[in-house]
């Protein structure tokens, strides 16, 4: 079955690019290449759908490996792979928690940083303040902090003081 | 919040559940384990994390890359600068700016202290959840002194927002190499000390050789990293496995044990204190007392659009950031991957047929330090 | 970023503030342990020679007068072991700031001598409350307990020649009974608490000092074989030529770990492991029952010790320069004799807590049926042998 997805190389690792529905066949594919550490998993609100970022790294010869997928907002569905590599359960589940993308097949798929009776996913870009939808609100531009302005050179002391030489400011 | 997720087993009643609080003494952080006790023996165990969570990741979208530098600080709050670093390097290879050689050497240096700082740290926690109330008060002394020396050159102790973009803020205070070698001195009649409260107590041997055995299967697969999975034999330390900063210039080792159980990892753990020791060594000796203390940034930090994903060898293990850009000065997200929140996967592994003081070891020898875990 | 110039002497340096010994003042420490142990001296010296002196002059010796006077030496010693209480708080403090590079407590009084006056000032300040899902009867009851076993022992106690409440010849039975009481208290204390924490640290506690008062008896019976009385001043007479210490090495040795495991001291304190259990069997208590729970630890961290040097290390014996034996003068010397012992072993078990780290609950029972009942009654039959034929 021909997989969809698109390879490239960002700085030192390599990084695939894949349909959803093929996520899961690309990830059991990279396990049987050896790829058995896995890194993080992040969930990424890109403004057009939610990305799901898998990074893993094989142990013996240290080749590093990125997987991506975009999902669209109304569906966020994702197959899990938590079975392959085990170390991703608490991170699908921070993925859910933030960005509100489910893992179809994870064992324990609740909010993991958040109350569990937390309705709202924060990171989403469409809550702008403390994950509370403001309708109509622009955030404004980050105001310039002011100039420093060096502090004036000191003056000339009287006569008194110019007798005792010259010392080094 | 709901208050036990763990149901009762019908038909069993010899089975108390309890919940190890998130106030406790002994869960270094506000950790919640819901514990299924049958007597001593624990059964089933759900950890509950959360309580310290301040939401860093949503902060710094709304934060300029130099600000956002002091927020990566509060994470592993024990280990300050070295949070800095992964999200300092992210930018900078993105960027591509060079950072000159003794800024290098300097951050190193900075970052190593912070390693023995944050491993006494844990070690005086470690040894008072096994019981013993003194060593904790010798560790945080020479862990004052650290402080101290962080405090002359960064300005503040635990949280000194020293790293920036190219190398480092300001220069190193005059006698700073000078009270380095001497803090180095010390430390090192220090762990003849620590080494024999510690490593050669025999309490301490019956309470850890044999405690909470991981494989190093089950490690690689759980995503463990730093003293935990070199502990199960696993001989990868992203200092060496992708090097970063000034460690080509420095030789150490990486130490690692066969066991997998709670001596090992406090064994690996004072063995990485020695190496630090080293490298700090090695470093006075090599650093250029004068020179640049940061290279050419732009100041306006806008790197390209685009992602990096950097990782560091943090005293928990792999401290690593995902940095989105979108062109502008303000990260499109910033994720933080933080060492101690794989490592606390494996408590439900590890915790299940452990009697409940194995736990509390366990745990300490986990070292979780939860402002990384929560962000 | 740019460099804000800052002159030279105004760059901020911070001062590493350091322990330094001699700012606590070992001398005024000093003079305020030895005040303390004149006081405790003193109060022994009025109750044990003072009140029958002054009730055989008034001439109430018999009867009700008799009663009477057995009663004022009971409150002398209620205030006997405040005393100690005050003492003994003050000196684990103390001591463990001296072992942990830092100054113990050092603003009440002299070198932090009042400090525990203040201590228990704050205890009774507190709110003394009951849980809701508690069993209030035994709740309230069960502190007591622990303390009226652990006060009782003092009946038995002698500070030299004579100086003694009750001068029963069953001295060691009576302490083997009254011990193990405090072992209900702690029981019932935990249990009665409804907290789960406390049910934990009460069954843990219960487990371990049974488990340890075994040897503990069979100790005292080698030492009673070996010396051929059970009351404890005929056991000090017996040590008039060689203190039990020597012939006895094997028992001295399993009876101070005992003695530590009933103390519920590091390293065997797991029944109220602060790390793990917050407080084990006492964590519902607050106020004045907490109070009598610690105070009952402490009388105990006196009167074990004191036991140790009774049983072990020939109870008052000493130089007496001359002093005819029985007089009040001698016994004065003796009892002070007996004091300096007791502190010092007083010292070494506070050594004990302040350096280990504490054994796991399996592992301490283990050694108790294991190892040192077997090893007990080994020094058991050793002690017999030799004294068949040595005497």
């Amino acid at each position: 079955m021909e997989l969809r997805f698109k390879k490239e190389r960002l700085f030192d690792e390599d990084v695939y690019t894949v349909h959803p529905d093929d996520y899961r066949a690309l990830c059991e594919q990279l396990k049987q290449e050896g790829y058995d550490y896995p890194r993080s998993v992040s969930g990424i609100d890109m403004g057009y759908g939610l990305r799901v970022t898998l990074h893993l790294t094989r142990m013996r010869d240290l080749a590093k490996v990125a997987v991506r997928t975009d999902v669209s907002y109304e569906n966020p569905v994702v197959a899990s792979v938590t079975d392959l590599w085990p170390g991703v359960e608490w991170y699908e589940r921070e993925a859910y928690d933030m960005l509100g993308i489910r893992f179809r097949g994870h064992p324990d798929l609740r909010r993991i940083l958040l109350e569990e009776e937390w309705e709202l996913h924060p990171l989403l870009k469409r809550y702008d303040t403390g994950g509370y939808p403001i309708p109509g609100w622009e955030p404004g531009p980050w105001p310039d902090p002011e100039p420093w302005v060096p502090p004036p050179p000191p003056e000339p002391e009287g006569e008194a003081d110019a007798a005792e030489g010259g010392e080094a400011k | 919040m709901s208050t036990m997720s763990l149901e009762p087993m019908p038909g069993r009643t010899d089975e108390m559940i309890v919940n190890m609080g998130p106030q406790h003494p002994a869960t270094h952080g506000v950790l919640r384990v819901v514990l299924g006790l049958e007597g001593e023996r624990i059964t089933r165990a759900v950890p509950h994390i959360g309580y310290l969570h301040r939401n860093h990741e949503k902060i710094e979208e709304a934060r300029t890359y130099p600000m956002v530098i002091a927020y990566t600080d509060r994470m592993d709050y024990v280990s300050g600068t070295q949070n800095e670093l992964p999200f300092v390097l992210a930018v900078e290879d993105m960027l591509g700016i060079e950072v000159p050689d003794r800024a290098k050497k300097i951050r190193t240096m900075f970052f190593e202290l912070y390693r023995l700082a944050s491993h006494l740290v844990w070690m005086g926690t470690a040894m008072l959840d096994l019981g013993a109330i003194s060593p904790f008060l010798y560790t945080f002394w020479d862990r004052e002194i650290i402080l101290g020396i962080v405090e002359r050159t960064a300005g503040a102790r635990m949280l000194p927002n020293y790293y920036t973009f190219g190398g480092v803020r300001r220069d190193v205070h005059p006698d700073f190499f000078k009270d380095v070698a001497d803090f180095l001195d010390h430390m090192e009649r220090r762990m003849v000390d620590y080494e024999h409260l510690v490593l050669e107590s025999p309490v301490v041997h019956a309470r850890t050789i044999g405690v909470g055995v991981l494989s190093k299967e089950r490690a690689i697969a759980r995503g463990v990293s730093g003293p935990v999975l070199r502990a199960s034999g696993v001989a990868y330390d992203v200092r060496k496995a992708f090097p970063y900063d000034a460690y080509p210039d420095v030789e150490f080792e990486i130490p690692t044990s066969p066991d997998g159980d709670t001596y090992a990892r406090f064994w690996v753990r004072f063995q990485e204190m020695y190496q630090s020791i080293r490298i700090l060594r090695q470093l006075v000796e090599i650093t250029p007392k004068t020179g640049p203390y940061k290279g050419k940034a732009p100041a306006r930090i806008k790197p390209p659009a685009g992602e990096r994903y950097r990782a560091v060898e943090n005293s928990r293990g792999e401290l690593g950031v995902l940095v989105v850009s979108d062109g502008t000065d303000k990260p499109y997200r910033v994720k933080h991957r933080g060492a101690a929140f794989s490592n606390l996967q494996i408590v439900p592994d590890l915790f299940v047929g452990a009697k409940f003081s194995d736990a509390i070891a366990i745990l300490s020898s986990l070292d979780p330090v939860f402002g990384e875990i929560d962000r | 970023m740019s460099q804000i110039p800052i002159p030279e002497d105004q760059h901020f340096r911070p001062r590493l503030i350091g322990y330094n010994p001699a700012r606590s003042r070992p001398w005024l420490e000093r003079t305020v342990y030895s005040a303390y142990v004149f006081v405790f001296w003193a109060i022994i010296v009025g109750t044990y020679a003072g009140v029958p002196a002054l009730f055989g002059a008034l001439g109430w010796d018999s009867g009700w007068g008799f009663v009477l006077m057995r009663a004022v030496q009971v409150v002398m010693l209620f205030l006997l072991s405040a005393v100690i209480a005050l003492l003994l708080i003050l000196v684990l403090r103390k001591y463990l700031g001296k072992v942990q590079e830092r100054y113990g407590p050092m603003h009440y009084g002299p070198a932090g001598g009042i400090q525990t006056i203040f201590d228990a000032l704050k205890l009774l300040a507190k709110e003394d409350f009951v849980p809701a899902a508690a069993d209030v009867l035994t709740f309230r009851l069960a502190p007591a307990i622990t303390f009226v076993a652990s006060f009782a022992m003092f009946a038995v106690i002698p500070f030299a020649t004579g100086w003694v409440l009750a001068d029963t010849n069953v001295a060691l039975i009576y302490l083997i009974a009254v011990s193990t009481l405090s072992a209900y208290g702690v029981l019932l204390g935990g249990v009665s608490s409804g907290n789960k924490w406390a049910l934990i640290g009460a069954l843990r506690a219960g487990a371990q000092m049974v488990s340890y008062e075994i040897p503990l008896a069979l100790v005292f019976l080698t030492v009673a074989v070996w010396s051929g009385s059970l009351s404890l001043g005929g056991i000090v007479d017996a040590q008039m030529g060689l203190w039990n210490v020597i012939p006895l090495a094997l028992p001295f040795v399993l009876y101070v770990i005992a003695s530590l495991a009933e103390l519920k001291h590091i390293p065997f304190d797991f029944p109220e492991a602060e790390s793990e259990l917050i407080a084990g069997y006492n964590v519902e208590y607050s106020g004045m029952s907490f109070a009598f729970f610690f105070l009952a630890e402490f009388v105990e961290l006196f009167l074990l010790p004191a036991l140790i040097v009774i049983l072990f290390f020939g109870g008052w014996h000493g130089p007496l320069f001359g002093l005819e034996p029985g007089s009040l003068a001698a016994g004065a010397l003796e009892s002070l004799y007996f004091t300096l012992k007791t502190a010092v072993w007083v010292w070494i078990f506070l050594w004990i807590r302040a350096t280990l780290p504490r054994y796991r609950d399996d592992q301490l029972m283990e050694f108790a049926w294991k190892a040192m009942i077997p090893l007990a009654l080994f020094g058991l039959v050793l002690a017999a042998y030799l004294r068949l034929i040595w005497r």
